[in-house]
């Protein structure tokens, strides 16, 4: 038997109508460092930038459904830095990705070799912050080799590594990735470890990598848990992100976050390195990121009107209502 | 007949070099004229791949500066093509691609459409932006008509905004695709070379439809739709 009790049940509570308060957190700036905007709606994307979000970065992932041929992978890059690129543009938000065989995908090895030839096609576009995601689902012989193969071309590049580290055998998996990093010759501040708990977090911080804490509901970090972790580790090296998908997780996980470390009395100078600075120093290494960049998004892509005409540049979204039943 | 003959835009090459000139570093020029050497030379695209994806950390992006002579010389040398709203990465694009040996066509093809197949936003917008200047101009037709059918909305303006490569090449079914196109896009028509040229009765039958389906559904029409569909009755 499935799901279809769990559905009446969960469909059958009181509908609970109410607006989120991120007062606290007005006029701040955030970076999600790990979002799938492919995934999501274009409410998602207002509701981030209205939260603050001006950057973000998309690595590449699995979509949900197998790809079968090299051309679904061309697409699916070609996305990332094209229509995907485009339609953040016209909320505001600056947009990024990493490009990467996922681990998943990887176990596939006729079409993993393809993948890997179109690779440096893509790798080296303006806006692509580093190799991602990449590392280990299954912990296969075919996982680790074409881990290993993206961290040389990673090394060649020079550009960081976005490591997805494994839901299941987690912290040996975790343990294992760094192991390999440093065998391949990357040094630590080039790898970014994403998708850290408590278990975790203390040898990636001691060996010099980047920790990051996705912030996602159920199976990842809740954030009550991670503001017991800045307070215990400080922020050197911490990033948080949503690493929203199509599962049920929060693109607003960030400013939820950074509201509630501000009101368990977390400063906001540290609010801001694990929200913001942390993952634009870790991934500006790549050379890719430019600040002003957030702020050219919304005055050349998004909103500014020309020669006194109101038609909007590239096609801004215009606001919707999402309070009223009328639909214009 | 062509858009563009070889000696104007052998006129628009060097122009384009001296408004590039004009409008990068000392460093930044030599790093452009290292790299186009190299990319004219190479038989395979690895060069120019290279090049035209990393242009823009090396130029900038800012507005490119032209005076009223070079802006006078380049609606001479190809009357609605215009880089007023370029960026300076643009132009050097542009320039670039304009620099590529088309002796050999299969080859010369290849390395263009290997751009288009891995383009990044701001890179598809340089390629389409280019199409005035490519050799083998029917090669690029059907291009230009699947160009269209982008979400991309500056991708969209590169192709109708100040690029005379549509009204001149296109047929009558595309050119009024990119028409109704720039109308559900709400693009500026002002901008649209050959817009006023090309009014046919097809597209002033559709675009009566339209202004019906606007006013039945209580939304504005602009007023540009009027003007298009007058224009054609004048014609007829």
């Amino acid at each position: 038997m499935c799901c279809n009790e769990n559905f009446e049940e969960r469909n059958a509570g009181e509908k609970i109508q109410t607006t989120l308060n991120l007062n606290d957190i007005s006029g701040m700036k955030f970076f999600d460092p790990h979002v799938h905007m492919t995934s999501r709606t274009t409410d998602d994307y207002q509701a981030m930038a209205d939260a603050g979000i001006v950057a973000l970065i998309e690595p590449a992932f699995w979509l949900g459904q197998p790809r079968t041929g090299v051309d679904s992978f061309t697409d699916y890059y070609s996305s990332l830095i094209g229509w995907e690129r485009f339609r953040s543009s016209q909320f505001g938000i600056k947009h990024y990705c990493t490009i990467g065989l996922n681990s998943r995908e990887a176990n596939n090895e006729r079409l993993a070799e393809q993948v890997m030839e179109i690779l440096p096609n893509f790798i080296f576009k303006e806006g692509v912050v580093g190799i991602g995601e990449i590392g280990f689902d299954d912990q296969t012989a075919a996982e680790d080799k074409y881990y290993r193969l993206q961290l040389d071309l990673a090394l060649q590049a020079g550009l960081p590594v976005q490591v997805h580290t494994p839901h299941r055998d987690k912290k040996k998996g975790t343990q294992r990735s760094m192991d390999i990093a440093i065998e391949q010759g990357l040094a630590p501040h080039m790898v970014i470890i994403d998708h850290n708990n408590e278990e975790t977090v203390k040898e990636v911080l001691d060996r010099g990598f980047w920790a990051a804490f996705t912030i996602y509901p159920f199976t990842k970090m809740g954030n009550e848990r991670m503001v017991e972790v800045v307070k215990q580790y400080g922020t050197e090296r911490i990033m948080i992100n949503s690493a929203a998908d199509w599962g049920i997780s929060d693109p607003l996980a960030i400013p939820k976050t950074a509201a509630l470390m501000k009101q368990s009395g977390i400063s906001l100078q540290d609010i801001e390195m694990v929200t913001y600075r942390n993952a634009i120093t870790a991934f500006a290494q790549s050379g890719q990121i430019d600040e002003n960049d957030f702020i050219a998004v919304k005055n050349i892509d998004q909103s500014q009107k020309f020669e006194s005409n109101t038609i909007l540049r590239g096609g801004q979204q215009p606001r919707v209502d999402k309070n009223s039943i009328i639909i214009s | 007949m062509l858009l563009i003959d070889i000696e104007r835009l052998k006129g628009l090459s060097d122009l384009f070099l001296q408004i590039i000139k004009k409008n990068l570093t000392a460093e930044s020029l030599l790093w452009f004229e290292n790299k186009t050497a190299l990319v004219k030379s190479e038989e395979k695209s690895l060069q120019l791949n290279l090049t035209f994806s990393h242009l823009p950390k090396q130029t900038g992006k800012t507005p490119i500066h032209t005076d009223a002579q070079e802006a006078k010389e380049i609606a001479e040398l190809l009357p609605g093509f215009s880089i007023a709203d370029w960026t300076i990465d643009r132009l050097c694009r542009i320039w670039l691609l304009m620099q590529i040996n088309s002796s050999d066509k299969e080859a010369y093809l290849k390395k263009i459409n290997g751009l288009f197949s891995a383009a990044e936003m701001n890179e598809e917008v340089a390629l389409y932006a280019a199409l005035p200047f490519y050799a083998y101009p029917e090669e690029w037709i059907a291009r230009c008509a699947n160009g269209i059918r982008s979400n991309i909305g500056t991708v969209l303006e590169a192709i109708m905004y100040h690029n005379p490569f549509p009204a001149y090449y296109f047929t009558e079914a595309s050119w009024n695709q990119l028409v109704l196109k720039a109308f559900f896009t709400e693009k500026d028509m002002s901008k649209i070379s050959g817009l006023h040229e090309r009014v046919n009765t097809a597209l002033a039958d559709t675009l009566n439809d339209y202004v019906q389906e606007r006013m039945a559904a209580h939304r504005t029409v602009a007023p540009e739709i009027y003007h298009l569909i007058e224009l054609t009755n004048q014609k007829i």
